[in-house]
């Protein structure tokens, strides 16, 4: 009889020693979690502007909501592939220089995995994320997309243009530009992909080319401006039109507060979603206050800061379904029809279609060497 | 007749610079719809941050271009002196940091003197602060030493020394009270060019961590129309104030009574 | 007793005992750039020749030789060229307007102060500056248009161009040349000038005959200094023409730095072929640097 006792609390506990150790760390409590952050006392993010999906306010809710853990922003100028270096360069460095999470894009998630450069974290609230957007053993997690859109300065754009096609037209002559450069810029590289969608072309190789294409033309044409559009030169009239996320265009028309009118359209063909995703560094000098930072972005309260933001959090659909989300902040959005269209494209397409665009954007676009 | 061509020179060079910043300036005060105002100005000097980051800028430019000088200029003189055949070498160095992004620089700092490196700079504010300086050294490194080597270049290095040798002097007070003065223009020239690259820097400033002007400027300026535009205009404005300031403060010092 | 420099040493001892004691005056110099500058940027070096796992290789050297690439680099030299020959004359025309022109001296440290500014007010702000000002939408361009009936597009200025490119680049460029060529300047003694003079030279044989061979040395590596720093200057370029100009440093950003995944080591390729030109171009000024110099000590 004994015997079979100890047998049974042998098995049990080796069942329970092989659950903890093979399974992340699923969700302390959340106090236990704060009392650990607070001892840390620090918490070090990298690349999150103020204004890039309302990351002020979600910053701000977040010291708010646990005091005594400061919050150290790194160059929120940085690209995605400045916070992978980051991460890298500061393996062996506890300093205030190390980045605790990142926020990159989706091609990034997979790869830093691979490189050993993350730890898996589940938050609490991890099965209302879709699978889709995120890593089966919780090393990375979609945190927000939004889809490719006009920026329209209305002072010096009569007829605001309702698709890619309309951009061809003569009226626009001089007036469309991108937000980055494709050769470098996922937003812009996105964006060669979405026109190359509303040219038919299948997510992938075929949209980059169709993509390509396309700004031939709009080169051609002469509408093309081959200037970096910012809410600076939409404002200023250098490029009154820019295909960008429709998060920074509606934050961007926020800023400028009808100084000039701004418009957002969201094109009615193309319509393309661009997913981020969060991870936190397996050097992280204070990993429970990253973790408790990943609990509070994918709190109610944090994801509600993004779409505030503008963008569209990874857990919008459980929420809306559950009624969480706030009738005020939802008016503000752009009507959900726009978003019923859009498309995710995978990371293998994404991939495919990044590699046609930077190799052939010089060769088919064309450097005007003059 | 050279008279002429002088003002018509100044002048021609005075509109190509004027120009582009008064297109700047223009749009800057545009905030306001329909009138012209200074509310973006207003906005950029309430902020408290401005004054902290600045000084701190202020204060680690005139570090970095003290010790700009005292590498550079026993290092230039020397080598015009002694060493000749060194020349191309250093020249060569110095250029580096012109090709070589700031972006790699930093990140290479921090692989080498992280907490866990021989010499742990970034553990410590004081370190970063340290380790920051001589970034700011090495960037402004071209400058500074192409003006020291052009300045030296006037003297003749090699009768000066002799007669002050002979005259007893060691190498302390031949390189402090003989070359530093007749090359002081030049080292003033190199001051100016390491002060404006301080201010203006970003990417060390912003990946060590320190509380700098430049990732002042970025965090204020990312997503906004007449904000930047302001900011630029003040930072042009102050720094250029500033250097006034160092130069006038080298008007008074008894070293430039020699050149007038 | 100390040596005097450039004396004969007077036994084989003190050769020996005095070589090393020379080099140790750069001690200071080189542990400076050694830490500083070299060590850092050793990855580049070393990761221009590793595959991502770590292994020796040439092909990211070999991969260097697409047309793209070496389009890139040509428009760069091309671009840092032209910035730097323009650079130089214009920036030496205004210094010696300043210094010899018969203007008032009070314009000299203004210009001077204004110079330091102007010559580090680059990137985005100054891009953004002329877009604001020449630009397709700029102040100027369209007063010009509106008011006086000038076109600029249709006189062939368009400030979105290679030539666009270097009108901007000159307005940092011609400020530092004309900071590191006033000391110069100023070492032009007024008796050279008199004495030419009493000798019978006019102002221009004064210029060609004595002070321009005295000055070429500095103006040599003036040009050197404004051309690597042309070379290595990518903010501008990426704000003004981003997607349009190809030259290296976009290309070297868009895989260090781009937010898509780039190839590091094809970037470090790239920074790896950006030092050895400027190594190239660095001894070519040293060859004819040592050439100008021979008349002299």
């Amino acid at each position: 009889m004994s015997i079979s006792k100890k047998l049974v609390a042998s098995l049990v506990a080796s069942a329970a020693t092989i659950a903890a150790l093979s399974t992340p760390v699923y969700a302390q409590s959340i106090d236990e979690l704060y009392a650990a952050a607070k001892t840390e006392g620090q918490l070090t993010t990298i690349a999150l502007p103020h204004d890039w999906c309302g990351y002020g306010g979600v910053i701000e809710g977040f010291k708010a909501k646990y005091p005594g853990i400061t919050v150290n922003e790194l160059n929120p100028d940085a690209g995605s592939a400045d916070e992978i270096e980051a991460i890298k360069a500061n393996k062996d460095n506890k300093g205030p220089q190390a980045p605790d999470v990142i926020d990159v894009g989706l091609a990034f998630g997979p790869t830093s995995k691979a490189d050993g450069l993350t730890q898996p974290y589940k938050v609490s609230t991890w099965a209302e994320i879709p699978d889709s957007v995120k890593d089966a053993d919780g090393h990375w997690y979609g945190d927000y997309y939004g889809v490719m859109s006009f920026m329209v300065n209305k002072d010096l754009v009569k007829n605001v243009p309702g698709d890619w096609a309309d951009l061809l037209k003569e009226e626009y002559k001089g007036q469309v530009a991108l937000a980055g450069d494709p050769r470098a810029s996922n937003q812009a590289i996105l964006a060669v992909l979405a026109a190359g969608m509303a040219n038919g072309g299948k997510p992938g190789k075929e949209s980059g080319d169709a993509g390509l294409k396309y700004f031939a033309d709009l080169n051609k044409a002469g509408n093309f401006v081959p200037v970096i559009g910012k809410s600076g030169t939409l404002a200023q009239g250098t490029t009154p039109i820019v295909a960008m996320w429709d998060y920074n265009a509606l934050s961007a028309r926020d800023t400028l507060a009808g100084n000039p009118p701004v418009e957002v359209v969201v094109p009615k063909s193309g319509v393309l979603a661009g997913v981020y995703v969060q991870a936190i560094s397996a050097f992280a000098p204070h990993p429970n206050a990253a973790k408790l930072w990943m609990e509070y972005l994918y709190s109610d309260e944090g994801q509600i800061g993004w779409l505030k933001g503008y963008c569209h959090p990874a857990r919008f659909a459980a929420m809306s379904a559950a009624g969480k989300i706030p009738a005020d902040v939802l008016a503000k959005l752009p009507p959900a029809e726009a978003y019923n269209a859009a498309v995710f494209p995978t990371i293998e397409e994404q991939a495919a279609n990044k590699e046609a665009v930077t190799k052939g954007w010089d060769a088919t676009v064309g450097a005007n060497v003059q | 007749m050279t008279r002429l061509w002088s003002w018509g020179a100044f002048l021609i060079g005075a509109i190509f610079f004027a120009l582009p910043l008064i297109g700047m300036t223009e749009f800057s005060l545009k905030m306001r719809r329909g009138v012209y105002s200074f509310d973006a100005y207003l906005k950029v000097l309430a902020d408290p941050r401005f004054q902290e980051t600045f000084s701190y800028s202020v204060l680690m430019a005139l570090f970095t271009i003290v010790f700009g000088v005292l590498l550079v200029v026993p290092t230039a003189y020397w080598v015009r002196l002694k060493l000749p055949r060194a020349r191309p070498f250093i020249e060569f160095i110095t250029l580096l940091p012109l090709v070589i992004p700031a972006i790699v620089i930093v990140f290479g700092y921090i692989r080498l003197y992280n907490t866990s490196s021989w010499l742990p700079l970034t553990g410590t504010a004081v370190g970063t602060n340290i380790l920051l300086m001589f970034g700011y050294a090495t960037l402004s490194l071209p400058y500074m030493y192409r003006s020291v080597d052009t300045g030296l270049r006037t003297i003749d290095v090699a009768t000066l020394t002799e007669a002050a040798q002979s005259l007893g002097a060691g190498w302390a007070t031949i390189l402090g009270r003989v070359i530093l003065p007749n090359v002081l223009v030049a080292v003033l020239s190199g001051a100016f060019l390491t002060f404006a690259i301080v201010i203006g820097e970003f990417t060390m400033a912003a990946l060590l961590d320190r509380p700098a002007f430049g990732p002042y400027l970025q965090v204020l300026g990312a997503n906004r129309a007449y904000e930047p535009a302001a900011l630029a205009v003040i930072s042009f404005a102050i720094t250029w104030a500033c250097m006034g300031l160092i130069q006038l403060v080298t008007r008074f010092s008894k070293y430039t009574e020699a050149q007038r | 007793m100390s040596a005097l420099p450039g004396g004969k040493p007077s036994s084989a001892r003190t050769v020996i005992s005095r070589l090393p004691l020379n080099w140790l005056g750069l001690a200071p110099f080189a542990v400076f750039a050694m830490l500083f500058l070299i060590l850092p940027t050793m990855k580049i070096v070393l990761g221009a020749f590793q595959t991502p796992d770590g292994a020796f290789t040439l092909e990211n050297i070999r991969g260097l030789n697409t047309d793209s690439i070496r389009s890139a680099y040509l428009v760069s030299i091309k671009l840092s060229v032209v910035t730097a020959l323009l650079g130089c004359l214009i920036g030496f025309a205004m210094a010696a307007a300043a210094i010899f022109g018969g203007l008032p001296k009070w314009i000299r440290n203004p210009l001077l102060t204004f110079s330091g500014v102007a010559s580090n007010f680059a990137g985005v702000p100054l891009a953004f500056a002329f877009l604001a000002t020449l630009g397709p939408a700029g102040l100027i361009t369209l007063w010009l248009r509106n008011s006086i009936g000038i076109d600029l597009r249709t006189m062939g200025f368009n400030l979105l161009s290679f030539w666009g490119l270097t009108i901007t680049y000159l307005f940092f460029q011609i400020p530092l040349m004309i900071l590191i060529i006033t000391p110069a300047l100023d070492g032009l003694k007024k008796e050279w000038k008199e004495a030419a003079t009493v000798l019978g030279a006019n102002g221009f044989q004064y210029w060609r005959m004595v002070a321009l061979p005295i000055l070429f040395p500095s103006l040599l590596g003036t040009f050197a200094l404004l051309f690597a720093n042309s070379f290595g200057a990518v903010a501008t370029a990426f704000a003004l023409t981003g997607p349009q100009l190809n030259i290296v440093p976009i290309k070297l950003f868009a895989q260090i730095r781009g937010d898509v995944l780039g190839d590091p080591h094809l970037g470090y390729a790239l920074a790896f072929g950006m030092i050895v030109i400027t190594g190239i171009a660095n001894t070519i000024y040293i060859v004819l640097r040592t050439r100008s110099e021979r008349w002299l000590k």
